[in-house]
């Protein structure tokens, strides 16, 4: 099925082909922006499902700022001043450690949070605090969302997902809690209800002030309730309903820090229709939304999730039609590994063109892509083999010049994946101690070697 | 073996299963062990196991030397349930290694079941804890509409519920997020905002839509046989669309392709689930054209109008008697009236060169060999606009909902917010209400007027307030301690209104209605012959499609259909008609079994179905006209008959390119006899998929791959079933050969029963249907009850599969046995120890 919209308005078109999308209209930005001087910076995480077809086709030869670029990397090449290689970090928490098969349940549960997930498809799953979620929390509160979590395949699946393994491990990257998978939202138009609200716009602004008061009034009257029950719950009901209670504050809290920022922010789209049929609109519609959440600073925080961990995508788009899982199983066949690296760039593709738009866009005292902190990658590093050592990843943007990039950095084998987490949450300003297996902060990217 | 069945052999094999073990014919055999441990299993272990099996060589991570009494069975009862299964399949000694004797095998298994049913007959029944339900996706849209009347399916903005157990409506695994709770906090304001004031003012905008549609393959000649419809053939469109509102729509058609001229006019239909709503006629004759000797449709455009309710619906649009109305020469049915057109002759042109004339006229005469086909007039794109003339007010079904103080049309009196929000709660919350819980609610109205808003604002908040209850959104069953350690059950019964909300949100997967209420609320709910009369009213009810939905869609993996994407170049058929088809077939035939009460052996082997003439089609089956599904008897079919022959079933356990023998031997070990194979093991070599059909058939392909000793053992229980079914092809069509090799649908079963063709495979099926009845209860028995199954629902499981066979396998008695079962009438106390079971025994599952 294919979607579009025909009634549009004050349209402002990005670069690139089939950006369809405008920049948002802020009544309040400019100033508020002015008045802080200073941009904040954002951190976000592009997950791509199955790793790469071969590691060698991904790592550059050479390190430093002079390296050679490899087949799945070239689309990347315009952009080589604005983003890092960095190899030799692992996930080694991946890696079955006794539990048998399920390489792809525990990449997803433990790519961002550096913890070996619980082995189990039902009731107890447990894994650990993703690292966009330990930001959440530390800083989050300073925007309207602590933190937005995006995917651009509808995970409909039934059962088991991996050997084993809860299909909360293979959708989910982010997790609240070591049980609370925050699943991604697939559907740009409930994102862009999410960022840009259900309000009635037409409704007057005192109107729509007296239902912001009922609803507060909602909310007392459901949590009084709610404090009652809890007394005379079995452990796990009482479980259950302080997930509830903790929703219910999370809200209250939203809406408290909604009244102190109170722009009134108008997206220059309409509000899209469903999900496009093409990936190619897919990603870039996910894309542009977690663009447009960054750039009105309704959050600072983000994961995207170009497919789930263990997708079993078809892209037509490039003449493939077998599922993108299976291929990396691709026993040496030429064509299929041919159709993998031909996955692999592709998204490679996309995520250029997204930090192309990031660049391109205005934002402060300079881009949105100077003032980010985006990590591309993968759980997995080579999808045949299914290691977990040497992970294909990215660093791109600045950080506000907390980040030096143009280089390939080379680490010293062994290095855990967590250690580069703890480096960007501080330049977020957020200092947890550790973040799942990290050992401590990341060397070099500030530039001073490598 | 003895007892050659292939249940037996089948679930015996299957190692680590939780604990589908074994038929229900063996539990008959209640025997003390005759013989001691040290007579019947530790000279087994002794001569045939230890020697890889020890202290120093712990192979598997098994060392079997600690193993020396009777008491060690019940102490490391996992362990040997292990031992067991892999004693019994003859997965174990491995091969090459010495065997026991088949009458030594035979009687270590005596003695350990023995000893597993003495332990279990020892315990007290445990009925086991339900944790809290929320509401799931389904059941929330299904609650608001039968709590308000309000039918918008709200929950479709929700995020995918998790599922634990092969279902998603398991308690321990519903989470409840902020974002969830932002989207129940938005859904109670428009379904609150809809019941009291009706579906919200809609601008009218238009969506493009395309249909996966294709072209017909060119014809000069029409064929006599065809779907009138046009539904079924590849030029039709059909998109699913969800319409926000009811109300009227316009559908804009955009054409191409083109006829003969001289054709009578084309009809086109417009089509909202297979009804047809509107045909209209276009006739291209006269208009402009760079064709001089076709019909050409390309860029014409046809309106049409319809009125559709609010959800999701099928729309499609057709060409009716598509190869009607051709000139007389043509020969066909029904032709133009119109007289044939002259040909076009070539005009000679003045005032140019004899040589351009010359080049003109080869022109000409070429595109006059041309013809137009008969057939390629398609719809290639439906414009939907709308909605026009919007029903505008809350619905009769809303207001007769709420406005339980009588007059349905304003005019309220204080008085009437208590009444009408008790009403509400008590039905909301699916118990009596206290007054306590009221006033709060009551408040909210008082609160509005206060504030200048009118009564029925302030009816919309306490509204809201009931929906983002944690008493609506969780189903939450009272706590009680256990009683008295000296009964012989560590439970109570709950309450009845708990009985009446398990049983609806089982059958209907919504609230319990009036009646049972009413049932609860006279404390009858539990007489034998009420709940009788209950489930099977429910059952009856059509809102027990919500089971098929639910159930069936998990059970039978339906839901999969959604995302299944069967190779364009290989299966061009395969289009979204196709796929609504398949699913439909299923759903009604798993329906027909709900509603007729048949036997559940008919999912095995019933010889009829439902379909359409586009399964018809695709089943080879003559005479079936038209969209609607309708009751087809297969008797005397040697090919089809039963799920597992019915090509929703075949496409979900296919890849997109071919079939798989391993797949749907899988599908049948998990979803027919509970007893999944394991994962396989790391590092195993894939099947060579270039080779298939190309060098080498897929079975010479897979009997290859079963020469790996390793993948030998789950292999030869998992492919031969599947080779039954090689003769249908990846969207479930009937094929006698694949590339280049006959299909050969031979099989042999590890228990050496052997088969040729579907039928004889499910004869075997059948032969071994109380596997199936124990499956099928497990299944239904963990939806019913919303959490996995524990060890101590094994005796449960039992029972329900012996009485159901006792009752003719008739689904309403497999029902009402789990209606009546210890777990669902039944809730274990709060003793704290007991809190503990369910995540060490997920442990042991999975691992």
């Amino acid at each position: 099925m294919f979607i579009t919209r025909k009634k549009l308005h004050r349209r402002t078109f990005l670069k690139g082909v089939g950006a369809a999308i405008a920049l948002p209209m802020l009544d309040a930005m400019t100033p508020a922006m002015t008045a802080q001087a200073k941009a904040p910076v954002r951190l976000a995480f592009v997950y791509v499902p199955n790793g790469v077809v071969n590691i060698d086709w991904w790592k550059p030869k050479g390190t430093g700022k002079d390296y050679e670029f490899t087949r799945l990397l070239k689309p990347l090449e315009s952009l080589r001043e604005d983003f890092f290689v960095l190899s030799g970090l692992d996930d080694k928490n991946g890696n079955a450690l006794g539990d048998g098969p399920g390489d792809h349940g525990r990449a997803g549960a433990s790519f961002l949070s550096g913890v070996h997930c619980k082995k189990t498809s039902g009731a107890d799953i447990l894994g650990g605090v993703s690292a966009d979620q330990v930001a959440a929390q530390l800083v989050g509160s300073k925007t309207r969302f602590a933190s937005l979590e995006l995917g651009c395949e509808d995970s409909r699946t039934v059962g088991n997902c991996d050997s084993g393994y809860s299909c909360a491990y293979t959708n989910s990257i982010s997790w609240r809690t070591p049980t609370t998978p925050n699943p991604p939202e697939v559907n740009p138009r409930l994102v862009f209800e999410r960022l840009f609200g259900t309000a009635d716009l037409s409704l007057s602004p005192e109107v729509r002030a007296r239902r912001a008061e009922y609803r507060k009034s909602i909310l007392d009257l459901v949590q009084s309730d709610t404090k009652k029950l809890v007394t005379n719950l079995g452990a796990n009901d009482k479980r259950k309903i302080d997930e509830y209670l903790y929703a219910i504050r999370e809200i209250e809290l939203r809406i408290a820090a909604a009244e102190k920022d109170n722009r009134q922010i108008t997206p220059g789209i309409e509000k899209p229709a469903g999900i496009p049929i093409t990936f190619v609109e897919y990603s870039k519609l996910m894309c542009d939304l977690q663009l447009m959440a960054f750039q009105t600073d309704l959050t600072r925080i983000s994961t995207l999730m170009f497919a789930r961990e263990g997708s079993m995508r078809v892209y037509p788009e490039l003449g493939i039609s077998d599922p993108h899982h299976p291929l990396t199983h691709h026993r040496n066949t030429p064509e299929w590994i041919e159709k993998v690296a031909q996955i692999n760039t592709f998204h490679v593709k996309l995520f250029a063109e997204y930090l192309q738009k990031l660049k391109d866009t205005k934002d402060g005292d300079g881009s949105l892509l100077d003032h980010s902190m985006i990590v591309y990658g993968a759980g997995i590093s080579d999808g045949n083999k299914h290691n977990h050592e040497d992970l294909p990843i990215l660093l791109a943007g600045r950080g506000d010049g907390s980040l030096k990039p143009g280089r390939h950095i080379a680490y010293t084998p062994g290095k855990p994946m967590t250690n580069l987490y703890l480096s960007l949450l501080d330049g977020l300003g957020a200092r947890p101690e550790k973040i799942g297996d990290s050992t401590g902060k990341l060397d070099y990217l500030t530039g001073l070697q490598a | 073996m003895s007892k050659k069945n292939l249940l037996r052999v089948l679930i015996i094999c299957c190692p680590l299963v939780g604990f589908a073990l074994l038929p229900p014919t063996n539990l008959a055999q209640k025997s003390q062990p005759a013989i001691s441990f040290e007579q019947a299993v530790l000279p087994v272990l002794t001569d045939y196991c230890v020697a890889c099996h020890n202290e120093k060589k712990p192979s598997g991570g098994l060392n079997l030397t600690t193993f020396k009494t009777a008491a060690s069975v019940l102490e490391h009862r996992d362990t040997w349930e292990r031992i067991q299964q892999k004693i019994q399949s003859g997965e174990m000694p491995p091969k090459g290694a010495p065997k026991p004797e088949a009458a030594e095998i035979k009687a270590l298994g005596k003695f350990i079941e023995a000893e597993f049913e003495r332990a279990d007959q020892n315990t007290k029944p445990d009925p086991g804890r339900i944790t809290a339900r929320r509401l799931n996706r389904a059941e929330y849209n299904n609650t608001v509409r039968d709590l308000l009347g309000v039918d918008i399916n709200p929950a479709e903005d929700f995020p995918q519920d998790d599922s634990g157990y092969g279902f998603d409506n398991i308690g321990d695994v519903l989470s409840i997020s902020p974002v969830l709770m932002e989207k129940y906090l938005t859904a109670a304001e428009k379904v609150a905002r809809t019941a009291v004031y009706g579906a919200p003012v809609m601008k009218s905008s238009v969506v493009e839509l395309r249909g996966q549609g294709r072209k017909n393959a060119p014809s000069f000649t029409p064929p006599t046989d065809y779907d009138a419809t046009g539904l079924s053939l590849p030029n039709a469109l059909h998109v699913t669309f969800r319409f926000p509102v009811e109300g009227e729509y316009s559908f804009k058609l955009h054409l191409n392709g083109q006829r003969p001229p001289g054709s009578a006019a084309v009809k086109f239909a417009l089509w909202v689930d297979g009804k047809q709503m509107q045909a209209l006629d276009l006739d291209p004759e006269g208009r402009a054209s760079f064709s001089e000797n076709k019909q050409d449709f390309d860029s014409n455009t046809l309106d049409f109008r319809a009125k559709v309710p609010a959800g999701e619906h099928w729309v499609a649009a057709s060409i009716l008697n598509l190869y009607d109305g051709l000139p007389l020469s043509f020969k066909g049915q029904n032709p133009s009236q119109k007289p044939e057109p002259p040909l076009p002759v070539f005009k000679l042109r003045e005032g140019v060169s004899a040589e351009i004339n010359e080049r003109r006229k080869k022109l000409f005469d070429e595109k006059m060999k041309e013809q137009a086909p008969v057939n390629t007039v398609r719809v290639s794109r439906v414009d939907i606009g709308g909605p026009y003339n919007q029903l505008l007010g809350a619905t009769l079904a809303s207001r007769k909902k709420i406005y339980t103080c009588g007059h349905t049309d304003g005019h309220h009196q204080a008085e009437c917010a208590t009444k009408i929000i008790s009403n509400l709660a008590r039905r909301a919350y699916r118990r009596p209400v206290t007054a306590e819980e009221i006033t709060p609610l009551t408040n909210l109205v008082a609160l509005a007027q206060k504030k200048g808003d009118s009564f029925e604002e302030g009816l919309c908040l306490s509204i809201q307030a009931l929906l983002v209850s944690p008493h609506f959104l969780f189903r939450l069953e009272q706590d009680r301690p256990a009683t008295s350690t000296a009964s012989n059950e560590i439970g109570y019964p709950i309450n009845q209104y708990e009985l009446a909300s398990r049983l609806s949100y089982f059958l209907w997967s919504s609230m319990p209605d009036e009646e049972l209420m009413r049932a609860a609320e006279q404390g009858t709910l539990r007489k034998p012959a009420v709940l009788q009369a209950q489930v099977q009213r429910m059952l009856k009810d059509e809102k027990s499609r919500a089971l098929v939905e639910n159930f069936g869609g998990q059970w039978l993996e339906l839901r999969k259909l959604e995302s299944a994407k069967p190779d364009k170049d290989k299966f061009p058929e395969f289009d979204e008609y196709l796929k609504m088809s398949i699913r439909r077939e299923t759903e009604m035939f798993f329906e027909g079994i709900v509603r007729e009460d048949r036997s559940i052996v008919d999912f095995l082997d019933g010889k009829y179905s439902y379909l359409n003439e586009r399964l018809a089609k695709l089943y080879n089956l003559p005479d079936v006209k038209g969209p609607e599904f309708r009751k087809v008897s297969l008797a005397g079919n040697s090919q089809r008959g039963g799920i597992l022959t019915q090509a929703s079933i075949l496409t979900v356990s296919s890849y997109t390119t071919r079939t798989s023998p391993v797949l749907r031997g899988k599908w049948i070990l998990e979803n027919i006899l509970n007893a999944p194979p394991p994962p396989p093991p790391p590092g195993v070599p894939n099947l060579d998929e270039g080779k298939v059909g190309t060098s080498a058939s897929l079975r010479q392909q897979l009997e290859e791959h079963r020469k790996n000793s390793t993948c030998a053992s789950c292999h030869a229980r998992m492919d031969p079933l599947g080779f039954g079914l090689e003769k249908f092809d990846a969207i479930g069509a009937w094929r006698t050969m694949d590339g280049k090799f006959p299909v050969d649908d031979t099989g042999t079963l590890p228990d050496g029963r052997s088969f040729n063709g579907p039928d004889e495979l499910k004869t075997i099926l059948k032969a071994d249907r109380d596997a199936f009845a124990q499956c099928l209860t497990e299944k239904l028995l963990t939806y019913g009850l919303g959490r996995g199954l524990e060890r101590y629902d094994k005796p449960t499981v039992k029972k329900i599969a012996v009485n159901v066979a006792a009752n003719n396998y008739r689904f309403s008695s497999l029902v009402l046995e789990i209606v009546n079962s210890l777990p669902f009438q039944m809730r274990r106390g709060s003793l704290k120890n007991y809190e503990l079971a369910p995540a060490k025994i997920a442990e042991a599952r999975t691992k």
